[in-house]
């Protein structure tokens, strides 16, 4: 997986760019947007990681020149910028997660993963956390290298936590996911399927745990 | 919005109106006046030439009395007018010597011009004669065959009821006048009143223009073109205004940009140093340094909110979903409730109360009031989160609760309790009033039944509800 990190303080990219090869990512270094305009011709990268207040202009005129030219590439914008409103403009000129320095590099990179995991990236048939793994193609999850074989529906559901592992999903976004507009399921269907898929995860010895916020959906993470 | 103490145009109109009636009273007055005071002295001349054809009836007899031979026509006019007509002959001694109606003479002689003199007199009203008399007095027969016997004739008739004539002058003014000038009143005060709202219509258009003026649209003005005279100095002064006013908000916009920046990058530069450390070399420096940058980055962070917050205004007119808020605050937290072992419970009323707000700085201030309950509330309990209808979000927790004396401080600036945690920077709980007020409400915090703390933050009642 190859990124490209557009930053212009000097320390902060050769931090992240440290940090990043640690994770396993190939990292290429733009300290402005010609630099960077340079990089992204020559390379195909998987994800940009890209700081708004740059030397010579704003990270969101690129972002504006890739999204105008149906560039798809994920892009994290790292700012000092965390006015709503920036947010909020950032997000609408096409980026797909916005992080505000200071942070800390396990969770850029954790962001970073889930960028790469998302349905339209480049990868992300094959989703797991921890020792689960789903295959998304052949429907198929194993807990290390055990099958786990989960019905059709506990599958789906384990697939729509997966996607959004750490994050809460929203009981709705489930019941839409799992049972469309026109069926729709009773409160207490969505408790029992929960429940039965935590157990087969529990009985498998899975070191992922589902946690449910009451009133609100549910967060899958990896047991501490 | 502002009451309106008066209208424009209903001045107008009522001031129209009062003015149309005035001069149609003052026309009917000058009307019936003048009237009245031609029909008097046709009166007048009527009454002297009666009296005239009464002397020129007038002979003498042999022994010096008058003789009156009254035509048959004349003689009829004084019999039929029952009592509303009389006649007296009286001579140089004021005698009478021949009268229509005995008691005629009693009636008119107190009030009788002296001789020698002639003319008009009036008599007082009575009760046979209600609105009084009016009387004639010639003098008659000097010359000719009376010899130097003058006789004083006198002819007088009872005056009609003034008032009563008044009436019928009136009527028959209003009546042939009113049905035109009414139309004509009602017209101009129509057309007074369309050419007020008419020539309005740009201050209205200014006035629904500056309503749409936000913190985030202060760069629009009021429109100029069009306005009347009268406007267009008011309308210039607040685009003035509004000039003023948005670069100043410009400047403040970039000094806490550029402010936020200049923290932020060192702080990140920081933080990446820190977690870049290596893990087996004295770990307990590591974390410890951590934690401290993790406290300095959450304290800028704050002090850059609340800068925010109170240099720039907060554009409260957005639709909110008061639930959406809460699921927002709390899946942000949600990990972090995970892992101090607390449980994030949202209570919500079926039907979403929608509201009027500024959706992320609710979020931010709930989230605020989810983060104080995370810290204090021990392993293992509940922390609830309750949105209530019409727009009431609280946070609750089985924590120590707060003491009676700090429970106004604590929301001040840098107002921390007692048994806040080191890490606080003591703004989370300013930044929550500080919200709650740009929306009109108030954050207020109470004991819970049953131990911990109930904190509440109460939004007032939008200028306009939204539907549903």
């Amino acid at each position: 997986m190859r990124l490209l990190v557009i930053e212009d303080e000097p320390n902060l990219a050769a931090l992240v760019r440290a940090a990043l090869d640690r994770a396993g990512f190939a990292v290429d270094h733009a300290a402005g947007l010609a630099e960077a305009d340079a990089c992204l011709r020559m390379a195909a990268y998987d994800a940009l990681v890209l700081d708004l207040g740059l030397g010579d202009g704003c990270g969101l005129t690129l972002l504006r020149r890739l999204r105008a030219r149906h560039d798809g590439v994920p892009v994290l914008i790292l700012t000092a910028r965390d006015a709503p409103e920036d947010r909020v403009g950032g997000l609408d000129t096409g980026a797909d997660d916005y992080v505000i320095k200071p942070f800390h590099m396990d969770e850029l990179v954790s962001r970073i993963r889930a960028l790469l995991r998302r349905p339209n990236a480049a990868l992300g048939v094959r989703l797991s956390l921890g020792t689960v793994v789903l295959d998304t193609v052949t429907r198929t999850t194993q807990v290390g290298s055990e099958p786990l074989g989960l019905s059709a529906r506990e599958t789906a559901l384990l697939e729509l936590l997966l996607r959004r592992a750490g994050r809460v999903v929203p009981r709705e976004a489930l019941d839409q996911g799992l049972y469309g507009m026109d069926s729709p399921a009773t409160p207490n269907a969505m408790e029992v399927l929960v429940h039965r898929l935590r157990k087969r995860l529990q009985d498998a010895g899975a070191d992922v745990a589902i946690h449910t916020l009451r009133g609100v959906g549910y967060l899958l993470a990896a047991a501490e | 919005m502002i009451r309106a103490e008066w209208w424009l145009w209903r001045r107008l109109a009522w001031r129209q109106a009062a003015a149309l009636l005035l001069a149609i009273a003052l026309a009917a007055g000058t009307v019936a006046w003048r009237t009245v005071a031609t029909i008097r002295s046709l009166d007048d001349v009527a009454l002297q030439s009666q009296a005239r054809l009464v002397a020129d009836q007038l002979s003498a007899s042999p022994d010096g009395r008058p003789v009156l031979y009254m035509p048959p026509s004349l003689a009829a006019a004084f019999a039929t007018s029952d009592g509303e007509s009389l006649y007296m002959v009286f001579d140089g001694a004021n005698r009478v010597l021949l009268a229509s109606n005995p008691a005629a003479e009693a009636l008119l002689a107190p009030y009788l011009p002296p001789p020698p003199q002639t003319g008009l007199f009036r008599v007082p009203p009575s009760e046979r004669y209600p609105a009084g008399l009016l009387g004639a007095l010639i003098t008659a027969g000097p010359n000719g065959p009376l010899g130097a016997h003058p006789w004083r004739v006198v002819v007088a008739q009872a005056q009609e009821q003034q008032e009563a004539l008044l009436a019928s002058l009136l009527r028959e003014f209003l009546v042939s006048t009113l049905w035109f000038l009414l139309p004509i009143g009602a017209l101009t005060v129509l057309v007074g009143v369309l050419t007020t709202r008419h020539g309005l219509r740009p201050l209205r258009d200014a006035s629904a223009a500056a309503a749409r003026i936000g913190p985030q649209q202060a760069g629009m003005r009021l429109p100029e073109t069009g306005l009347p005279g009268e406007l267009a100095p008011l309308v210039g002064a607040m685009n003035g205004a509004l000039a003023r006013l948005e670069r100043a908000l410009d400047a403040q916009r970039r000094f806490v940009g550029e402010a936020a920046h200049a923290l932020r990058t060192p702080l990140a530069v920081l933080t990446a140093r820190i977690d870049a450390l290596p893990k087996d070399s004295a770990p307990d420096t590591a974390a410890a340094l951590g934690q401290d940058a993790d406290r300095l980055a959450r304290l800028v962070a704050q002090m850059l909110t609340m800068a925010r917050l109170e240099e720039l205004p907060l554009d409260v007119s957005g639709p909110v979903d008061l639930a959406e808020v809460a699921v927002e605050a709390i899946s942000a937290r949600a990990l972090l409730a995970i892992r101090a072992g607390v449980e994030l419970v949202l209570t919500r009323p079926d039907s979403p109360p929608a509201w009027q707000g500024n959706r992320d700085a609710l979020v931010l201030a709930l989230g605020n009031l989810i983060d104080n309950a995370l810290t204090h509330a021990p392993r293992g309990t509940v922390v609830e989160v309750v949105v209530r209808p019409p727009a009431r979000l609280s946070v609750l927790d089985r924590g120590p609760g707060v003491p009676e004396a700090e429970r106004a401080t604590i929301f001040t600036r840098f107002g921390r309790g007692r048994g806040a945690p080191a890490g606080g920077a003591g703004l989370g709980l300013a930044i929550v009033a500080r919200i709650a007020a740009a929306h009109g409400g108030s954050a207020r915090v109470e004991p819970r039944e049953g131990g911990g703390a109930a904190f509440v933050i109460d939004l007032a009642a939008p200028a306009i509800m939204p539907a549903g």
